[in-house]
């Protein structure tokens, strides 16, 4: 178990510190609000409405697309670690891969995907 | 001297071909959506697509008696193979003279690109023989259908889409812990080396567990159905008749490749006990199900269920026989369903799909014809002569008494029974009134050459195979 | 101090934890966004395991494995973002109760 044994001081220092700075100021320090003081933090603009609040679904669908490209990005990275051993052969592979995405691009933008309307 | 580092040889490729086929032809598909101009849009769609199906199915045949291999073993080609390959794309094919509605006019380029890479999907998993392949085939069919059944633009098509991709992932997910599992049983992907039964028990019996789970999904078997007809009711008409055939066809192909070749035969037996209940379940559950149905997709898709509980009971036991007779029947079934969708896509109207049960009332009078075609589909749905569904499902019943399931064989018959049943309901009120609705309809109605061609050659098939029940012999030794 | 070995057991249950949090997300949650979200985590946890019992067996495959289901999770994702986003164009709230259009 001896391993574990820096892990658990590490995580009671954590949680000591933390509860400290959350319960010692409300303990220690004087209170005298006024109207200036109880504001939203000093600098930025009042906040209009809800965080909650709904997105418009242009968002979902950037976030769509960038889902997907992503991911495809990720793929590059085996092929670029090994791109030396697998020389001419991995070079075509990728090359195939980037034409099939080439023409699903393709297909995005000449249908409107990537408009923000 | 810089070498080519090929894994792939040529028998790689011949193995691979069909599914090459259909894996190029969606970006032709979406580019000639992109480049042609709007009004020949739709038609170039759906000739290249039909002609990318008649060009893999050619290239798939060229393959009978050549087992070789592909993706160090992961795909088989073959007899086995090809008999689901071609069932996949029959499929695909006779559902393309539905298509009248799919989605808008500017989504169809975009829907039959991905009802090429659904076919794909089934194509890859009819060879798969090892974890990975089972599950891109299976992803690759699962993620194109989802897309596919939103298109229609109906608020009830999309929430049966919605509800099919997260019942499905669900059931994809599931599937994919039994295969890590599998994987941790034995340390190799590979199917035939889970059957030297060399590794851990206990992971076996649960990975395997898990995956029958996924799959008794896939294949809507009985307590895992109740997805299919609202999905079916929901999605586009050829997309439902699509999903009846070709989803069905690829996962009995995994199905049946699990059961004869990936099992030790020490555990295989006991291992596969829950999938014939399942299929005695369906048999029943299915029918039974039929019976309160008042719409005819709804209908097709307990009857579908019930369908493929008698392919699998074929399968039970696991003999040469019953894997032939259930290829057998799978081919039938394609064929009787077809064409039964295909008269489903006669009567639909521009407004609305013929598939209220209300609108076949007093058929036989008003359209003699597609009445006449949809009692033979529907007695062949049924189990009865002179159709292939009677030839097949006696074959069926000769191999599971053969193999020792004697009580498969008995739920079988008491499942026909049920059937029966509700598909005479449906052939007497084709015939029984003379109700007098819309002579309008009458004249409006355009000639549907395709449509017809579609039903005719499901009826001639139907019908001849009733007569030759050709199961292929040299398939079993391929599955290994 | 080096690292002690992790027996491979304490993986798979780890993974096996992560499968009924997902198992468990797909049943209780009504959100489709939450509910895809367990989804994605019932993949990990078997790409989890997959890359332990790689890691046990000193073969690659799992590797590979875990690739191709990140990627497939990934399409499943964005798929199911977009079916989300169709079906609840006009809704106001996105909920899987909603979704009753249909009934079994």
């Amino acid at each position: 178990m001896s391993p574990y044994v820096p892990v658990a001081i590490f995580l009671g220092v954590a949680v000591a510190a933390a509860t400290a700075f959350v319960l010692v100021p409300g303990l220690v320090a004087r209170r005298k609000p006024n109207a200036t003081k109880s504001e939203a933090y000093e600098c930025g603009v009042e906040p209009t409405s809800d965080v909650g609040g709904r997105f418009p679904v242009r968002f979902y669908l950037i976030a769509m697309l960038f889902v997907i490209f992503d991911v495809e990005a990720a793929s590059f990275y085996p092929w670029a670690v090994q791109m030396r051993a697998l020389r001419v052969y991995g070079l075509l592979e990728m090359a195939a891969f980037v034409v099939v995405l080439g023409i699903g691009y393709a297909y995005v933008w000449r249908k409107g995907g990537f408009q923000w309307r | 001297m810089p070498t080519l580092i090929a894994p792939f040889g040529n028998a790689d490729w011949l193995a691979l071909a069909p599914v090459l086929v259909v894996a190029v032809a969606p970006l032709v598909v979406l580019l000639a959506d992109l480049l042609v101009p709007r009004a020949l849009r739709r038609t170039s769609a759906l000739a290249l697509t039909a002609l990318a199906l008649i060009v893999a199915g050619i290239v798939s045949l060229q393959g009978w008696g050549h087992p070789f291999s592909a993706f160090g073993g992961g795909f088989q080609a073959g007899g086995f193979t090809i008999v689901f390959q071609e069932v996949a794309l029959l499929g695909a094919l006779l559902s393309l003279p539905l298509a009248g509605r799919l989605g808008r006019d500017d989504q169809t380029g975009g829907g039959l690109a991905l009802l090429l890479w659904s076919t794909c999907g089934a194509l890859l998993m009819a060879g798969a023989s090892n974890l990975l392949t089972i599950f891109l085939g299976l992803e690759l069919l699962s993620l194109a259908l989802y897309c596919l059944c939103a298109l229609a633009a109906a608020p009830s098509a999309r929430e049966a889409a919605l509800k099919y991709l997260i019942l499905s992932s669900t059931a994809s997910g599931f599937m994919l812990y039994g295969m890590a599992l599998l994987f941790g049983a034995t340390g190799s992907a590979q199917l035939a080396a889970l059957a030297t039964g060399s590794g851990s028990h206990v992971l076996l019996a649960l990975g395997s567990g898990l995956f029958l789970v996924g799959f008794a999904f896939k294949l809507s078997l009985v307590p895992f159905h109740v997805w299919t007809p609202d999905v079916y009711e929901g999605a586009p008409l050829p997309i439902t008749a699509f999903m009846s055939v070709v989803t069905k066809a690829g996962a009995l192909a995994v199905l049946a490749r699990f059961a004869y070749a990936a099992l030790p035969q020490a555990d295989a037996q006991a291992l596969l006990i829950p999938i014939w209940v399942i299929a005695a379940l369906s048999m029943i559950g299915g029918n039974v199900g039929a019976l309160a149905q008042t719409d005819m997709k709804r209908l097709l898709a307990y009857s579908g269920i019930a369908q493929v509980g008698y392919v699998v009971a074929a399968l039970a036991g696991t003999t040469p026989l019953g894997l032939r007779y259930a290829m057998f029947y799978l081919v039938a079934y394609a064929f009787m369903n077809l064409g039964a969708f295909g008269i489903v896509g006669l009567l639909s109207r521009d407004h609305e799909e013929g598939s209220r049960l209300t609108a076949y009332a007093g058929l036989g009078h008003r359209r003699p014809f597609a009445a006449a075609a949809m009692t033979f589909f529907l007695l062949a749905l049924a189990g009865l002569p002179p159709t292939a569904g009677f030839t097949g499902k006696l074959l069926i019943l000769a191999s599971s008494v053969d193999a020792g399931y004697g009580w498969l064989a008995g739920v079988l018959i008491a499942g026909t029974a049920i059937s029966i049943y509700v598909y005479a309901k449906i052939i007497y009120a084709m015939y029984a009134r003379r109700t007098g609705t819309a002579p309008e309809a009458q004249a409006a109605r355009r000639p549907e050459p395709l449509r017809w061609l579609g039903v005719g050659i499901c009826a001639v098939a139907v019908f001849v195979m009733a007569f030759y029940p050709l199961a292929p012999s040299d398939v079993l030794p391929q599955v290994k | 101090m080096s690292p002690m070995p992790v027996d491979v057991l304490n993986y798979v249950l780890l993974s096996a934890v992560m499968f009924f949090i997902g198992v468990g997300g797909v049943i209780l949650r009504r959100n489709p966004l939450i509910v895809l979200m367990a989804i994605e985590l019932m993949f990990n946890a078997a790409n989890l395991a997959l890359i332990a019992f790689s890691r046990v067996y000193e073969n690659n495959a799992g590797h590979i494995f875990a690739f191709l289901v990140i990627t497939v999770a990934a399409a499943e994702a964005a798929i199911g973002l977009a079916i989300v986003v169709v079906v609840f164009r006009r809704a106001k709230h996105v909920d899987v109760d909603d979704v009753a259009g249909l009934h079994g």
